[in-house]
């Protein structure tokens, strides 16, 4: 069953997360304009644990979140929780060049 | 290897080894009786058919289910291909928006063939457009391949995606007739 995107915002050991879910294709867009309007910095973590399948409309949603938040905002912005076909799509894509990835936190 | 063939009006674009095969489009979906083939009726029937072929692949270890992950973006991007990038007007404008759930057009044919033999996956969305250019498809791989530079509006990714995700990719286009993109993806093991 498909499932639709959706995000959490959450403060993670003092640090902003938004915790990504659900299928990130051209669908997300509002959801991606809320996300970044919410954000308060002067960090985030993009947690993409709970993300399915990214198309390439959803890896330009991305790619435009990461370019308003990095250098609109200059926040610093990082990614963790990504999975092995997404981590193909973001290096093709140029995502972790934008923003750094690191470890999930283990619970 | 990047081979083109001119055959009447058409043009055929192969883009990986051939490995023994004839890049056509026999050569490179071998016709079976275990094919299946569906008409796509509107965009509302994408999941199902994603679904369909990931239920297919299966996903029992992580080879099964990289593969399965594989599949389920080539149909997506495909899909979005021949539903929204392919219907265009005579001066080029898309005719419909991405972000918004459209129907057929009463003449407009999509249809999706696939097969999977416990090692490959094969995959081929026709639309009834024949919109996509060669050099739309050189420039869009280009472009993808060369700007170092993360572009969020650089068009074409959807297909440079397919170029390297699949084993090999072939476009062949009848102007204004007909697009049939498809490929092949391998079960392989997963690097850890």
């Amino acid at each position: 069953m498909e499932q639709h995107f959706s995000y959490d915002l959450a403060k993670d050991a003092g640090q902003e997360v938004a915790f990504l879910s659900g299928t990130i294709d051209s669908q997300a867009e509002p959801s991606f304009g809320e996300l970044q309007k919410q954000v308060s910095g002067p960090s985030l973590i993009l947690d993409f644990s709970d993300v399915g399948r990214i198309n390439s409309m959803g890896i330009a949603l991305i790619l435009r979140c990461l370019k308003h938040l990095t250098r609109e905002r200059d926040l610093q912005v990082q990614i963790r929780g990504v999975s092995q076909i997404n981590g193909m799509l973001f290096k093709m894509s140029g995502i972790f060049l934008m923003a750094k990835e690191v470890p999930t936190r283990k619970t | 290897m990047m081979h083109t063939n001119q055959h009447e009006a058409a043009t055929m674009i192969f883009i990986g080894p051939t490995g023994g095969m004839k890049p056509d489009l026999n050569g490179l979906f071998p016709d079976s009786s275990d094919t299946l083939v569906r008409q796509v009726c509107c965009s509302a029937d994408k999941p199902a058919l994603i679904e369909e072929v990931v239920a297919l692949i299966g996903d029992e270890d992580d080879p099964h289910a990289l593969l399965a992950q594989k599949a389920a973006l080539m149909v997506d991007e495909m899909l979005e291909n021949a539903l929204y990038a392919a219907p265009r007007t005579a001066d080029g404008t898309a005719l419909f928006p991405q972000r918004e759930p459209r129907s057929l057009l009463p003449d407009e044919r999509i249809t999706v063939r696939y097969r999977y033999d416990d090692s490959h996956l094969f995959l081929e969305v026709r639309d009834s457009w024949g919109s996509l250019t060669q050099g739309q498809v050189f420039s869009h791989l280009a472009v993808n391949t060369q700007e170092a530079e993360p572009d969020p509006d650089r068009t074409g990714r959807g297909l440079f995606f397919m170029w390297r995700l699949f084993d090999h990719l072939y476009v062949r286009i009848y102007p204004g007739k007909e697009t049939v993109v498809g490929g092949s993806l391998l079960l392989q093991p997963v690097a850890r």
